[in-house]
């Protein structure tokens, strides 16, 4: 496969999996906003939460005069100049699966070019939640189907691993990114109202679509251990970063054969002591003050790891829009 | 409903000059008048949007702000009796064998100008004869056009001429396929009861004729690649459906790299090498070390490549100086030379305004004539003298009077038309075809070709980037036309 061609796919793949992530995030923020409508210094603190999860808080000030819902749902889904805001990821996608489409099967192409030409027609109301959730749960039903057409119509050949290793890759980055922020709001918040980091917590799980697994594992009390532990390294549930790497470890073995050669050593390496050095047993003995540097650790490293895959593969820039 | 009209002035393809039907009509005829109105409508719909929904666009730049927009369909198709289309087939191979041996002549000896048949200027003098870059390269096959797409209308009589070669980078084969596909999936009523020539084997012929390209240095089995501008290019649907159907990597200029003159591709197991290069890139873009400085399409080191024999690059290069608009007056005479034939197929005819008697006769009849530039493409810098207001013919005037050379005129031709359903409506259209000629080892032509309509009412504009749209085109097997006639 051709470079450009298989670095299209692994953007095409992040910015699927990225609208899917960022719209359940803003879909979630919607529900909990009207929950805690009560406290509105604890409103504002989550929609900087969200911000910090799918943008950037910087940038958001400065293109907006404030924090109104109406500003907040327009950078997060709509805005040209939020590259990570969910249309943009739509289009980013579309137009990777535009130069990819040789080898792709050819729904995956149309479920992307529909979704994209029908938000070039879409009228949102302003102020209009419903209509927010309509489009959010399209642009999760987009993704949900596209992963079903690969599964089902793909051979297990190349263009197939790297569709999957980059999904797995922004999955696990996506968790790590979460978790860390919230570990940090958590922390500044602790001086506050009891139950605060129940709140935290119990965000952190549902940011990731992970609460009711969790509640199958663990008991409702949201113990930060137990949490840590669920999403960093149970190898069962499918947005824990242990399962992620597991999974890109695994499809790297077949895209190698089981082979390690001299320029694939390095992701071998990369991942072998990211799975060995953040282990349950790391999570449980970690002190309370030692946690967010062991979160900062983490995600640095799991950064990383897509920046020696795209070297190992020499993947190039995306494609640039004249 | 579908009224029959009069066509008095126009030859019409599904119409006798009473109205009637003509025979290889008849059959289809009797299925569109089972439709309502509002059966017609919905299938119109429904087949506009299949085109949008699987991405089969054009871009069009304006303000350097692309649009992608779709071809529009008509669904009422060109028919073509067996015995028309066996003409066609055999006027097509005929030209495009004569155009090849003219680059190949051209391009070494030259016995064409030496004999004084083409004049040696209008070769020379060609911004696309590239002499000093490729004259004598060994190409495989001696096989300078791969693919052909030669433009035919009909005149006033229904005889078919030829209006134009194309035999640099002709675009809309995956239309063809794609008018096809839609037709078939919208309007399947009309299949059961024709018979009519295949599409199918002809991309695996395409893909037979791009193998045998090999170049001198290559002893392994050769790869090939198809080589696009990107995305962005107007005609990137029909790159990546060729690419596809084939099963030939789709590469860009940026894929590329020449070392020792071997071209290679960058993979993600590192370098692998290419022999054949099927390029929808310009000659100009070609390769910056020879051609423009400025291309970042292009592929540096390329032509070196090609000289050496390392890699074939099809369509070859230079072949832009055999399908300009002043050459195409000579190819009959190139057939006459070359082969000791006669066209199958002639001409339209055509006036020279360097030639200083034609050129004062054309002057005063501009209000009647079509003047071309020999250098333009896709109905850009062109008179159409009885469509035209005053300011325009003047305008024309002088420009043939400060450049002459660049201009040729030709009679206004009638072109025929064709009954289009539009905006719920029957009307007639003016429609001009477009023939594909596929070389490797053996000729082959596309069964029917692409059928372009001027959609706007009296245009005789049929490009897609000025509002053309696009017909599917049957060519009946032999033995069907008595059963469409019986099925009346």
């Amino acid at each position: 496969m051709l470079s450009r061609v298989a670095d299209s796919l692994y953007w095409m793949s992040r910015n699927i999996e990225r609208a899917e992530n960022n719209a359940r995030v803003l879909g979630v923020q919607l529900i909990q906003m009207l929950e805690a409508s009560s406290e509105e210094t604890l409103a504002r603190h989550d929609w900087e939460t969200v911000l910090e999860i799918c943008g950037s808080n910087t940038q958001f000030n400065e293109l907006y005069p404030n924090m109104s819902t109406n500003h907040l749902i327009e950078y997060l889904a709509f805005s040209e100049n939020n590259a990570n805001s969910i249309l943009n990821c739509i289009r980013y996608a579309r137009e990777n699966a535009r130069t990819t489409r040789d080898i792709i099967p050819n729904d995956l192409f149309e479920v992307w070019n529909n979704l994209y030409l029908d938000t070039q027609e879409m009228n949102i109301r302003e102020g209009s939640l419903r209509d927010v959730k309509t489009f959010l749960e399209r642009v999760k039903v987009a993704s949900l189907t596209s992963q079903g057409i690969v599964d089902s119509m793909m051979t297990r050949g190349v263009p197939y691993r790297f569709f999957n290793i980059a999904k797995w890759l922004e999955r696990a980055e996506k968790t790590a990114r979460i978790l860390n922020i919230l570990n940090d709001r958590s922390a500044a918040d602790l001086n506050k109202a009891d139950g605060t980091n129940y709140y935290y917590w119990r965000s952190a799980l549902q940011l990731v679509n992970g609460y009711e697994e969790y509640l199958k594992k663990y008991p409702p009390r949201m113990n930060e251990k137990d949490v840590l532990t669920f999403m960093i390294s149970d190898y069962a549930f499918p947005r824990s970063i242990q399962y992620c790497m597991d999974h890109i470890r695994e499809s790297i073995i077949s895209l190698e054969g089981g082979k390690v050669s001299h320029y694939s050593w390095r992701i071998y390496a990369a991942l072998d002591s990211l799975i060995d050095e953040f282990d349950e047993h790391k999570i449980r003995s970690l002190k309370e003050n030692g946690i967010s540097a062991f979160l900062d650790d983490f995600q640095n490293r799991c950064n990383d790891i897509s920046q020696i895959f795209s070297e190992t593969y020499y993947l190039v820039d995306p494609a640039g829009v004249p | 409903m579908f009224k029959p009209y009069q066509s008095n002035h126009f030859f019409d393809e599904m119409l006798e000059q009473d109205g009637t039907t003509r025979n290889h009509y008849q059959g289809f005829h009797s299925i569109m008048n089972q439709f309502t109105e509002e059966e017609l409508r919905e299938k119109h719909e429904t087949a506009q949007l299949s085109f949008l929904r699987q991405g089969i666009t054009f871009t069009v730049y304006s303000d350097n702000v692309g649009t992608e927009r779709t071809m529009p369909f008509d669904f009422i198709p060109i028919i073509m009796p067996p015995e028309t289309w066996d003409m066609i087939e055999k006027g097509m191979k005929q030209r495009v064998e004569a155009l090849n041996i003219f680059l190949e002549d051209i391009y070494n000896d030259g016995a064409i100008i030496r004999d004084g048949v083409i004049p040696r200027e209008l070769i020379e003098q060609n911004p696309n004869y590239f002499k000093k870059e490729i004259g004598g390269v060994k190409i495989p096959l001696h096989n300078h056009i791969f693919l052909a797409g030669i433009d035919l209308i009909r005149d006033q009589e229904g005889t078919y001429r030829v209006l134009e070669d194309n035999l640099r980078n002709p675009s809309g084969m995956s239309y063809v396929y794609q008018n096809r596909y839609v037709m078939r999936q919208v309007y399947p009523e009309f299949f059961n009861r024709h018979s009519i020539h295949s599409l199918e084997h002809q991309l695996s012929n395409m893909h037979e004729a791009v193998l045998d390209h090999c170049p001198v240095n290559c002893e392994h089995p050769p790869r090939a690649v198809l080589l696009t501008p990107g995305m962005y290019n107007s005609a990137y649907y029909d790159h990546l459906f060729l690419a596809q159907q084939m099963g030939i990597e789709l590469v860009e200029g940026r894929d590329l790299h020449v070392r020792d003159d071997v071209v290679y591709m960058k993979t993600i197991r590192g370098m692998q090498r290419v022999d054949i290069i099927y390029r929808r890139i310009d000659d100009d873009f070609l390769d910056p070390k020879v051609f423009r400085k400025d291309s970042a399409l292009g592929v540096p080191g390329l032509l070196e490549a090609y000289r050496k024999g390392n890699v074939a690059i099809l369509n070859g290069i230079g072949n832009g100086v055999a399908d300009d608009k002043a050459m195409y007056a000579f190819v009959p005479e190139m057939i006459r030379y070359y082969l000791n034939e006669e066209p199958i197929i002639p001409n339209v005819d055509t006036y020279f305004m360097r030639n200083i008697e034609q050129r004062k006769w054309a002057l005063e009849n501009l209000d009647q004539l079509v003047v071309k530039n020999v250098g333009a493409s896709g109905g850009y810098d062109m008179l159409i003298g009885p469509h035209a207001t005053n300011e325009e013919i003047a305008r024309f005037k002088k420009k043939i009077e400060e450049e002459p050379h660049q201009y040729i005129a030709q009679p206004t031709i009638q072109l025929s038309r064709a009954p289009s359903f539009q905006d719920g409506r029957f009307y007639p259209c003016h429609v001009d075809l477009r023939v594909f000629v596929m070389r490797g080892k053996q000729t082959h032509v596309l069964p029917g070709g692409l059928s372009r309509v001027a959609l706007k009412e009296g245009s005789l504009v049929v490009n897609s980037s000025q509002g053309g749209g696009g017909k599917d085109t049957w060519v009946l097997k032999k033995g069907d036309e008595q059963y469409a006639q019986q099925s009346r």
